[in-house]
């Protein structure tokens, strides 16, 4: 198996209450509850999964609210290779807002980002809820935008497991390249890790807090 | 002491997070306040802390009290984040020096900017920069850096090392011999030299406790002491004052320098041979928006472009230019440049920081140590043409470090010297800057031989810089293309110090007991601004001296304890049956590996 190992950062993008931190719960840990706390990594939350024998780390970055008021800072769509932006079925709103965020990520993200559009929340149709964007909107938006395209529901897990799929499938062997023509250049190679202190008197004892 | 009010931090908030093992199922996920509650369209009626400005002080206050506990409005009446510490585009520079200049921006006079017509329109776009407003280097062992790690910050930021400091002296650039192996091999040292410099660095690791050495010299200059106790000359005492103590002038007290220079030796070798660290895409504007952040995700609420108007101390509300209010039941902590109008209690600014921000079209690799994309150049008193009585700082980030294009080059120069002289003595650095790298960029360099040095112990090294001699003689047959020059004085409450205090930050004791009718920011609390200093050495300790007065004690000043990714390795293994089989069941083309490490294994 190959054990080389790509990074992917993915952020998160939607109107709130779309259910995106509940497609990364349940990618990450198959654990979705109703009513469950809202919860992410301190930093961001990592999965990895095997593709046609390579490995992807998702690192999933969370807006943390900081979208409410148009305050995403530009660190966030640094370097992102991939996007979910997710709408909620159930809700025009949100689709607009979708749309929105496309727009956005075109201008502030690196060209060559792959953007998943997922529509959340099916699992409200089988409970008699009222369908309110057409999944052939949402098709429609992801093909005149370029975007990959899905219908989820973080309560059962349906199709999510193939948003991440499908986003692993179409960065890693191009972005494995890149990867590797960097790290042949200097910039990659003078990065410092923070946790690599060289011995015992680390720099984590030096705060006297 | 911990005051019996005291909130519970956020680590005593999250039981479920410390009983991982006990309670292994179903997954146990910290409970992290930022994240996906439906939000409110609105900002809240009622915070406890209401902090205006997104500088790199406020952005630790902002994350150290959202883990505390406390529930923080953090705005910025700017539509970016940073303030003082911004990193900023070129278009976006354009927009601040006019607001400098109509005097909208307070704390900053005199901006002058020059921007090429190769940016915009030409072959550069404005957003291949990132220039910061007060540039910083972080050593590796400081405060910061603790917190950035207790925070997890870190993982959003990329550093880089800087291992070049040199002084320039007698127009030479002279590489900073600064490793007791570089004494040890340094031929042009005499032997005395040698053994009275291993002697003083010795001493300093461990100077407090010496009292006997430096005591009697404790209102003395440095240099008298160097010269007088440690027997050293000039070079070496400039050396060591200068380059890695990084002072200001000849006048700096002992104990400062003192100071000074061990926070650079005990952080060199702590992550390599290097005493520094830069953060790639920018520095304090970087490091601000990580914080910023890590504030959100700890359940601060975030709103850039929101301008405070005034403050209540009575009812408590303050009131936003949109027209919006909040209750703040604590404290407000505003920048002093994000005052209300109307203010009268910003703390006085007497301290004057002269900066010249430059891009040069040269990729001036040949300056950098290899692998390398930033150094410090330092001109020490009286070593310019101007004759000038204080330091003149130059920090050179490369291309390397995101924040310009291939082949360009940004020179940050700063002095603390006030008044009209300061300009001239950055003029003065930045033609001796100009002069050497048309020196070393020009075809047929004539010593050659010279570059490469051949030193004791059989290592040869390369002379990157090529500086290493004079280039009195030499004229310039070419003029240097500056694509972007921006000259600005900043004021600060915040002498140019040396060891850091925190009664330097104390500005406005006692504000609240002195209310002046009429006045829009009667009750409010003022940060500071940021000083000279080139570290990040005084970040920690202004935002501590703030978080004490707020929260009473700095006890639990980011009192966070996230687990690392081991232990959540050894915690998570019992879900991974269950998580496995799930995802078996949806994708057999899906191998999601199965050990415990990858069981929503947390970064944080």
């Amino acid at each position: 198996m190959n054990t080389s190992v790509t990074s992917i950062k993915l952020v998160l993008l939607g109107e709130a209450a779309v259910g995106k931190s509940s497609i990364v719960l349940r990618f990450v840990s198959n654990d979705f509850a109703e009513n469950k706390e809202p919860t992410i990594g301190a930093a961001f939350l990592t999965q990895r999964v095997t593709i046609n024998e390579h490995t992807v780390k998702f690192e999933i970055w969370d807006t943390a609210g900081q979208e409410r008021f148009a305050s995403l800072a530009p660190m966030y769509y640094r370097n992102a290779q991939a996007a979910l932006v997710v709408y909620d079925v159930t809700k025009p709103q949100s689709f607009i807002k979708a749309r929105h965020w496309v727009k956005e990520l075109h201008e502030q993200a690196s060209k060559d980002i792959i953007i998943a559009l997922v529509g959340n929340k099916i699992d409200v149709l089988q409970d008699g809820g009222e369908r309110k964007v057409a999944k052939e909107e949402g098709e429609k938006l992801a093909e005149e935008k370029g975007l990959l395209f899905f219908e989820t529901s973080a309560k059962t897990g349906e199709n999510v497991n193939n948003v991440f799929l499908g986003i692993g499938e179409k960065i890693p062997l191009k972005k494995a390249e890149e990867q590797n023509n960097a790290n042949e250049g200097e910039s990659n190679n003078q990065r410092v890790d923070l946790n690599a202190a060289n011995n015992g008197t680390s720099a984590n004892s030096a705060c006297s807090c | 002491m911990l005051s019996p009010e005291r909130r519970p931090s956020m680590a005593e908030r999250r039981p479920s997070f410390f009983s991982f093992n006990q309670n292994p199922s179903p997954l146990v996920v910290p409970h992290l306040a930022g994240i996906e509650d439906p939000l409110p369209a609105t900002t809240p009626d009622k915070v406890d802390v209401l902090i205006a400005g997104t500088g790199m002080v406020e952005s630790v206050l902002a994350a150290a009290l959202a883990w505390q506990g406390s529930n923080v409005l953090h705005i910025d009446k700017n539509d970016y984040y940073g303030d003082t510490s911004a990193t900023l585009t070129v278009d976006q520079i354009k927009r601040w020096v006019n607001e400098v200049n109509e005097g909208s921006v307070s704390c900053y006079k005199n901006a002058k900017l020059y921007v090429s017509t190769l940016i915009g329109s030409g072959k550069y776009s404005s957003r291949d920069f990132g220039i910061d407003l007060s540039p910083k280097i972080l050593f590796a062992k400081s405060d910061l850096l603790s917190i950035l790690i207790k925070s997890r910050v870190h993982q959003y930021l990329e550093f880089q090392s800087l291992s070049n400091f040199h002084t320039y002296e007698n127009d030479c650039f002279e590489k900073l011999t600064n490793t007791k192996q570089e004494i040890f091999t340094d031929q042009n040292l005499p032997l005395m030299t040698k053994r009275n410099l291993m002697k003083f660095i010795k001493f300093v690791l461990n100077w407090e406790a010496q009292t006997d050495i430096w005591q009697p010299y404790a209102e003395k200059t440095m240099s008298d002491f160097l010269v007088e106790k440690f027997r050293l000359e000039k070079p070496q005492v400039f050396e060591l004052i200068f380059s890695i103590g990084l002072c200001y002038d000849l006048n700096v007290k002992v104990p400062e320098a003192l100071q000074r220079i061990r926070r650079y030796l005990t952080s060199f070798d702590v992550y390599g041979p290097f005493p520094a660290l830069c953060s790639k895409y920018g520095g304090p504007g970087e490091l601000s928006q990580g914080f910023c952040r890590s504030a959100a995700v700890g359940g601060a609420t975030y709103k850039l472009n929101e301008k405070l108007v005034s403050f209540n101390p009575t009812t408590k509300v303050a009131t936003f230019q949109d027209g919006s209010k909040v209750e703040v039941s604590e404290k407000v902590i505003v920048s002093p440049t994000q005052a209300p109008n109307e203010s009268k209690h910003v703390p006085l600014q007497q301290y004057q920081v002269h900066r010249l921000t430059c891009i040069v079209e040269n990729p001036c690799n040949e300056w950098f140590n290899e692998g390398e994309s930033a150094a410090m150049v330092v001109f020490p008193p009286g070593s310019l043409k101007s004759g000038n009585k204080e330091v003149v700082q130059a920090f050179i980030l490369g291309a390397g470090s995101e924040i310009c294009p291939e082949g360009t080059i940004v020179w940050y120069l700063s002095t603390t010297e006030q008044g009209p002289r300061a300009e001239m003595d950055i003029d003065a650095a930045l033609e001796a800057m100009e002069m050497a790298l048309l020196r070393e960029s020009s075809s047929g360099l004539e010593n050659d031989d010279e570059i490469v040095q051949l030193r004791g112990d059989g290592h040869t090294i390369v002379n990157s810089v090529k500086l290493g001699q004079s280039f009195k003689e030499y004229v310039p047959r070419e003029r240097l293309q500056f694509l972007f020059k921006l000259y600005y004085t900043q004021y600060t409450s915040t002498p140019p110090f040396g060891v850091v205090s925190s009664s330097f930050f104390d500005a406005n004791q006692d504000l609240e007991k002195k209310y002046i009718p009429g006045a829009s920011d009667n009750g409010v609390i003022y940060t500071t601004m940021p000083s000279a200093e080139i570290s990040y050495d005084e970040v920690v300790t202004a935002a501590k001296v703030l978080y004490e007065k707020i929260v009473g004690s700095d006890d639990d000043f980011f009192d966070l304890d996230f687990e690392d990714e081991d232990e959540i390795q050894a915690g998570g293994a019992v879900n991974t049956e269950q998580f496995e089989s799930a995802i078996d069941d949806d994708d057999d083309d899906v191998n999601m590996e199965g050990s415990g490490e990858f069981v929503g294994e947390m970064e944080i």
